[in-house]
C-alpha cells in the first residue's frame, strides 16, 4: 500500500468527475431534490383533504358539524352537492376525497336527545388518505357528540378519560422522521450507485486491467476509488443535515459522534454492496439495473417509508437482512430522541456484523476477479 | 417501414439477450406488485407497546386486554415506574406506553371516569399518529361499554345515552384491499420508470459506442431510426400494462369497472409521453451515467412522489402542487384509478384526458425536433 | 503545474538472469474443465522482439495476463526479468510495461494528465518525468496537444500515447497485446518503427498480433493453438517446415467456389483465400502431377493466372493448424 499512489488515484478520480459536465451538478442537486421531495411530500402531514358536504338539514346543528370539520384544518370544503347523485359525481370525478352526508332531522334529534348518525363516505381508492380521513372524522364526531348531548347528572363522568402525550415530536411533523432517514439513504445511493458505475466504467474502457499491471495494489486501487466517493457522500450528508436543521427546523437532540459512527459503519456495507454490484455487472447499464434491483426492496422494506410493524410475519423477518433497517433506527433515535450508544448497541452490533460481512465478501470477490 | 423493422428487431435482440434487463422489465413489476398488494401499507398493526399499570385491578387488566386484542398493539413489557418510559422509547423497544392511573378500577366502579395516559414516541410520525388515533378510539369504545353496562345495572334506559355516531361507507374499495389502492398506480409508476430509463439509455449508449454514426451513414433516416428504437419499448410498455392489470384483476381480484377502450387510449397517450421524455433525455445527456441520473430525477422521483401514488397531492405545499401539474404521471394516475375502481368515463375524466393529450403531442414534437437537431 | 506528490524512483536494477527476459515452465491455466493454456514452455531472450501468434481464443491473452500477474496461473512457473510471477509480483510489475488492444487510457483525462498519472504510479521523480514527458510527446507526435482530452484523439495517436504511458518508467520488457488492431496501415507502419527503435535500445518486446506481415518483424515467433504451443522459432525456421512443399498461387474468376472444388482434388493438402487470390499446398506432389489448370478447366472455372510461390508465414500457420485439426 502506498499513500502516494492512493493520492494519485484520488486526484485522477476528481479530475474525471470534474470533466463530466452533467454528473457533477447532479451529485449536488440530488440531495436537495431528495430533501424537497422527502421533506415536503413524504413528510407532509395529511391535511386540507377535499370535503364534499351534503347538508339535508340546513340547521344550526348541521352548520356546527361542517364548522367542526373545517376548523380542524384537516378538511376544506370543496363541493356542496345537493343530492346523492351529485355527491357520487363529486367523488367519482375526484373533486372530493371524503363526503359527509348530514341527514334531514339532525337538529330535531339533537333537540329531543335522540341519537343521530352522520353519513361519512370516503374515497377508498386512495389508501392513506381514506384511512386518515376516517380517523379524523370519527374523532371530530365523537367530540361533537359530547357537545350535542350533555350527559344527565350522575353519569357525566363515566367512561375512560384519555390523555395523550407525544414524546420527541409533539406536533407529529413527518419531516422530522424523514430528514434523519435521508442521511443514511443518500449515503447508500451515492456509494453503491455511483461507485459501482465508476468501477464498471473503468473495466469497460480497459483501464482497470492496465492499472493492475502497474505497481498499484488492489488495496491501493480500492481506497483510491472509495475515498473520493466517501468524500462526495459526506458532502451530501452534510448538506442534508444542515438544510434539515436550519430550513426544515428538525430538532437535533443527538450526538454527532453516534450519527457519524453509525454512518461510517453503514458505509462499509454500502461500499460492499457497491463492489458486489460492480463485480456482477459487465456494463454500466447492467450495473445500473442491478443497483436498481437491489435498491427497490431496501427502500420499501427497511422502514424508510412504510412502517415495518404492520408487515406480514415472513416479510417482517426478511427486514432483518437489510442493513439500512438498523442504521435508520440509529439515525432517527439519536437525532430526535438523543438515544445514546448504550441504548442503540443492538442495532450497532447487528449492523457491524452485516457491514463487516458484506464488506469482506465484496473485498474478497473484488480481489479475486476484478480484472477478468 | 422495412428499415424501421430492422432497427426494431435489433433492439429486441438486445433485450432478449440481456437477462438482467428482462429481470428489470418483468420481475421488478411483479415483485412490486406482490409487495404492495400483500405487505405494504401505511397502516400500523402490532405496535410494540409497554404498559405501566398503577392500578392493578381487574378493570385495568380488562382495559389493557382490550387494547392487546385489537391487534393494533402488542404488549411486550410491563413497566414499574415512569423512569422506564424514556428507556423504552430511546432503545426503540416500544413505540407506545399506556399508563393506567391509580384508582382506575375504583373510579369506574363508582361511575366516574378512569384516567389513562397514552405516551407515544413521535419520532416515527406516521405510526405515532395512527397509534394515538387507535388508542383513543379503543379507549372510548371500552369506556362506552363500561358506561352502558353500568347504566343498565342502575336500571336507567340506555336511550338516555344519546350519541352522535357516524355511518361510514368506504366507496370503491370497501374491503380496504391494498392491491386495489396500489395496482392502478403501479401501472403508472412502472411504465414510467422502465420506459423513460431504457429509451434514454439505448440512444446514449449507441452514441457512446459509435454504432450510432454507423447507422447514420446507412440509408436509414433519423426519424425511422428513432421510431425503430422506441417501437420495442412501446411494446414493452403495453405488455407491462397488460401484465399488471391482468394479475391485479385475476390474482388480487381488484375490480375493473370502467371502459377498456378509455384505458387503452389513455395508456397509448401516456406511453408516448414516457417515450418522448426518454428521447429528450437522450438528446441532452452527455453520458450513460448522466442519462441514468436524469431519468431518475425527471421520471422516477416525480412519478413516485408527485403523482398522488402514495402521497396525497392536496396535502403538499402549494409550490409542489404546482410542480406536480407539469408531469403527465399525475393525470394518468387519476385516469387509471378512476377507470379501475370508480368506473368513471370520459364525462368525468375529460380534463385529465385533455391534459394527457396536450402533453403527449408537446413532448413528442419537442423530442422529435431536439432529436433532429442534436442526435 | 508542478506535480504535488513526487516520489523517489522505485524501480530497482533488473536482476540478472543470464540474458533471459521471460522464462516460462509448464505454465497452465484452466477455467473449470476448459484448458485455456496447456503446460506452456517459453524462453525469450533480452532485446528480442518475440511474436506470440495464434487465432482468437487460442490462449494468447490468458498467457499474457498470467505473465503480467493480473490473473493467477493454475500451475507451472514463470520468471520475468528474473522475478517469479507468483512470489515477486510487485517486482515484476515495476519492471514491465503493458499495452492492450483497448489502448487503456483515461478518455476523460487530457494527454498530459494521463502521462502524469502513470508517471506518479511508477514513482518517477519530477526531473525524470519532465524528461520522459518531452520524449514521449515527441515520439508520439503529440507536441502541442498536451491539453487535449484523450477521447478526442485519433486512433493512431491514442495508440502511440498508450505506448508512451506503458513505457513511461522505461521498462526493459514490454508486453503488447494486439497493439495494432483497428489501426490504419500507415499508423501501423509508424508504430512498428517505434517498436524497432525500442528494441534497438535493448528493450525486450513480447507482441501478440494476428497480422502475419507484422510477424515478419519479429526475431522469434511462437504459435499457440488451443492452449498448446505448436511451433516456435525464427520466421525462417517456421517457414522452412514447408520448404519441401509445393505452393501454388492461383488467380481465378470465382475464387470461393474454385477453392471448394480444389479441396476435393486428391493431391491438394490445404488451401485458403489470400485476398482475391487462392493459395493451395500440394505437399510433396509436384505441380505437373497435380495438373491444376486441367482440373479447374474440367470443373468449368476460368483460370487467369497460376504460379508456384515461396511459402509464407501464413502458409506455414494454415499448415500447422491443419495438422492440429487432423490430429484432434
Amino acid at each position: 500500500m502506498s499513500w502516494n499512489r492512493i493520492r494519485l488515484l484520488i486526484w485522477k478520480e476528481f479530475t474525471q468527475l470534474r470533466r463530466d459536465r452533467s454528473m457533477l451538478p447532479i451529485l449536488f442537486i440530488m440531495p436537495i431534490i431528495m430533501l424537497l421531495m422527502f421533506g415536503y411530500v413524504v413528510g407532509s402531514d395529511i391535511k386540507n383533504l377535499k370535503l364534499a358536504v351534503l347538508d339535508s338539514d340546513n340547521s344550526a346543528q348541521s352548520q356546527r358539524v361542517v364548522d367542526a370539520f373545517v376548523s380542524s384544518s384537516y378538511f376544506t370544503v370543496a363541493a356542496r352537492p345537493q343530492n346523492e347523485a351529485q355527491l357520487k359525481e363529486a367523488l367519482d370525478g375526484g373533486q372530493a376525497a371524503i363526503a359527509i352526508d348530514i341527514p334531514k332531522g339532525l337538529s330535531d334529534a339533537v333537540r329531543e336527545h335522540r341519537s343521530a348518525q352522520i353519513g361519512v363516505v370516503v374515497d377508498g381508492s386512495d389508501s392513506r388518505t381514506s384511512q386518515v380521513a376516517l380517523q379524523y372524522s370519527s374523532g371530530i364526531l365523537s367530540s361533537l357528540g359530547a357537545e350535542f348531548y350533555p350527559r344527565p347528572g350522575g353519569l357525566s363522568a363515566g367512561g375512560v378519560n384519555v390523555q395523550t402525550r407525544i414524546f420527541y415530536n409533539p406536533t407529529l411533523r413527518a419531516v422530522n422522521t424523514m430528514v434523519p432517514a435521508l442521511l443514511a439513504f443518500i449515503l447508500l445511493m451515492s456509494t453503491t450507485n455511483i461507485m459501482s458505475q465508476a468501477i464498471v466504467k473503468e473495466r469497460e474502457q480497459g483501464t482497470l486491467e492496465q492499472l493492475f499491471v502497474t505497481p498499484i495494489g488492489r488495496t491501493d486501487y480500492l481506497l483510491g476509488k472509495v475515498l473520493p466517493y466517501i468524500g462526495v457522500a459526506f458532502v451530501q450528508v452534510t448538506v442534508i443535515f444542515v438544510v434539515g436543521v436550519l430550513w426544515f427546523q428538525v430538532p437535533f437532540k443527538g450526538s454527532l459522534w453516534v450519527i457519524f459512527g453509525g454512518l461510517m459503519l453503514f458505509m462499509l456495507a454500502a461500499i460492499g454492496i457497491g463492489m458486489l454490484v460492480s463485480l456482477m455487472s459487465g456494463s454500466r447499464q447492467q450495473a445500473q439495473q442491478t443497483s436498481q434491483l437491489l435498491q427497490m426492496p431496501q427502500m420499501m422494506l427497511s422502514g424508510f417509508m412504510f412502517p415495518i410493524d404492520a408487515f406480514p410475519v415472513w416479510l417482517y423477518y426478511a427486514t432483518y437482512l437489510i442493513p439500512l433497517r438498523y442504521i435508520l433506527v440509529i439515525v432517527r433515535s439519536n437525532f430526535l430522541k438523543g438515544s445514546s450508544f448504550s441504548e442503540l448497541w443492538p442495532q450497532f452490533a447487528a449492523m457491524a456484523v452485516f457491514s463487516v460481512a458484506i464488506f469482506l465478501l465484496g473485498l474478497s470477490r473484488f480481489h479475486k476477479r476484478l480484472a477478468d | 417501414m422495412r428499415r424501421i423493422w430492422a432497427i426494431t428487431r435489433k433492439e429486441f435482440i438486445h433485450v432478449i439477450r440481456d437477462p438482467r434487463l428482462l429481470m428489470v422489465i418483468l420481475a421488478m413489476p411483479l415483485i412490486q406488485l406482490f409487495l404492495y398488494s400483500y405487505a405494504l401499507s401505511f397502516d400500523v398493526k402490532h405496535l410494540p407497546t409497554a404498559t405501566l399499570d398503577f392500578d392493578r385491578t381487574t378493570q385495568s387488566r380488562q382495559y389493557l386486554d382490550a387494547l392487546q386484542q385489537s391487534n393494533y398493539f402488542t404488549i411486550n413489557q410491563r413497566l414499574d415506574s415512569y423512569s422506564g418510559v424514556d428507556k423504552a422509547f430511546e432503545s426503540n423497544s416500544d413505540k407506545v406506553v399506556v399508563v393506567v392511573g391509580s384508582g382506575f378500577g375504583s373510579n369506574l366502579a363508582a361511575g366516574r371516569a378512569g384516567n389513562v395516559q397514552i405516551l407515544v414516541d413521535g419520532s416515527d410520525a406516521n405510526s405515532a399518529q395512527l397509534g394515538r388515533g387507535y388508542s383513543s378510539a379503543l379507549s372510548r369504545v371500552y369506556g362506552g361499554k363500561v358506561v352502558v353496562s353500568q347504566v343498565e345495572a342502575k336500571g336507567f334506559s340506555t336511550g338516555s345515552l344519546a350519541s352522535l355516531g357516524s355511518n361510514t361507507r368506504v366507496w370503491y374499495n370497501p374491503e380496504g384491499k391494498s392491491a386495489a389502492y396500489y395496482v392502478p398506480g403501479l401501472i403508472v409508476v412502472l411504465v414510467t420508470t422502465v420506459l423513460v430509463l431504457q429509451t434514454a439509455n439505448t440512444l446514449v449508449k449507441e452514441r457512446e459506442m459509435g454504432t450510432y454514426e454507423q447507422l447514420l451513414v446507412s440509408p436509414i433516416r433519423k426519424i425511422e431510426l428513432m421510431l425503430g428504437k422506441i417501437a420495442p419499448w412501446a411494446l414493452v410498455g403495453a405488455l407491462q400494462i397488460i401484465l399488471i392489470s391482468t394479475i391485479g384483476i385475476v390474482v388480487f381480484q381488484i375490480p375493473f369497472r370502467g371502459s377498456l377502450l378509455l384505458l387503452t387510449v389513455s395508456s397509448l397517450l401516456y406511453v408516448s409521453c414516457a417515450l418522448g421524455m426518454g428521447l429528450i433525455i437522450s438528446a441532452r445527456a452527455s453520458s450513460v451515467d448522466s442519462a441514468n441520473q436524469l431519468a431518475g430525477l425527471i421520471a422516477f422521483l416525480p412519478t413516485f412522489m408527485l403523482s398522488g401514488f402514495v402521497f396525497p397531492i392536496s396535502s403538499m405545499p402549494w409550490a409542489l402542487q404546482a410542480v406536480s401539474y407539469a408531469f403527465p404521471g399525475r393525470y394518468f394516475m387519476v385516469i387509471t384509478r378512476t377507470i379501475f375502481l370508480k368506473g368513471g368515463g370520459l364525462e368525468v375524466l375529460w380534463p385529465q384526458m385533455l391534459a394527457l393529450t396536450i402533453f403527449a403531442v408537446t413532448i413528442i414534437t419537442l423530442a422529435a425536433s431536439m432529436y433532429r437537431e442534436r442526435a | 503545474m508542478r506535480f504535488p506528490w513526487s516520489q523517489r524512483a522505485e524501480a530497482e536494477a533488473v536482476r540478472d538472469d543470464g540474458g533471459v527476459a521471460i522464462n516460462v515452465k509448464g505454465l497452465r491455466k484452466t477455467f473449470g474443465d476448459f484448458v485455456a493454456v496447456n503446460d506452456v514452455d517459453l524462453a525469450v531472450g533480452r532485446g528480442e522482439i518475440f511474436g506470440f501468434l495464434g487465432p482468437n481464443g487460442s490462449g494468447k491473452t490468458t498467457t499474457i495476463r498470467m505473465l503480467c500477474g493480473t490473473i493467477e496461473a493454475t500451475g507451472g512457473s514463470a520468471k520475468i526479468m528474473g522475478y517469479d510471477i507468483e512470489t515477486e509480483a510487485d517486482k515484476v510489475r515495476l519492471n514491465i510495461g503493458y499495452m492492450s488492444q483497448k489502448f487503456s487510457l483515461f478518455s476523460d483525462l487530457t494527454v498530459d494528465e494521463n502521462l502524469r498519472f502513470y508517471a506518479g504510479i511508477y514513482g518517477l521523480t519530477d526531473e525524470k518525468f519532465i524528461e520522459r514527458r518531452a520524449y514521449i510527446l515527441k515520439m508520439a507526435d503529440l507536441e502541442g496537444r498536451e491539453d487535449e482530452l484523450t477521447k478526442n484523439l485519433s486512433v493512431g495517436w491514442k495508440q502511440r500515447l498508450a505506448l508512451g504511458c506503458a513505457t513511461i518508467h522505461e521498462p526493459k520488457l514490454i508486453f503488447l497485446d494486439e497493439p495494432t488492431s483497428g489501426v490504419d496501415p500507415n499508423a501501423r507502419r509508424q508504430f512498428w518503427e517505434l517498436l524497432n527503435e525500442l528494441a534497438s535500445q535493448g528493450v525486450t518486446l513480447f507482441v501478440t498480433t494476428h497480422y502475419m506481415d507484422e510477424a515478419t518483424h519479429c526475431n522469434r515467433l511462437a504459435f499457440i493453438y488451443r492452449g498448446d504451443i505448436i511451433a516456435e522459432g525464427t520466421p525462417q525456421e517456421i517457414k522452412s517446415a514447408l520448404s519441401a512443399d509445393t505452393i501454388l498461387q492461383i488467380e481465378v474468376a470465382d475464387g470461393e467456389s474454385a477453392l471448394a472444388e480444389l479441396l476435393k482434388h486428391p493431391m491438394v493438402d490445404e488451401g485458403y483465400m489470400q485476398g482475391s487470390l487462392l493459395n493451395i499446398n500440394l505437399g510433396h506432389n509436384s505441380a505437373s502431377d497435380a495438373d491444376i489448370p486441367g482440373y479447374l478447366k474440367k470443373a468449368g472455372f476460368d483460370l487467369l493466372h497460376i504460379e508456384p510461390v515461396e511459402p509464407t508465414l501464413e502458409d506455414a500457420f494454415v499448415h500447422l493448424v491443419g495438422q492440429q485439426g487432423g490430429r484432434a
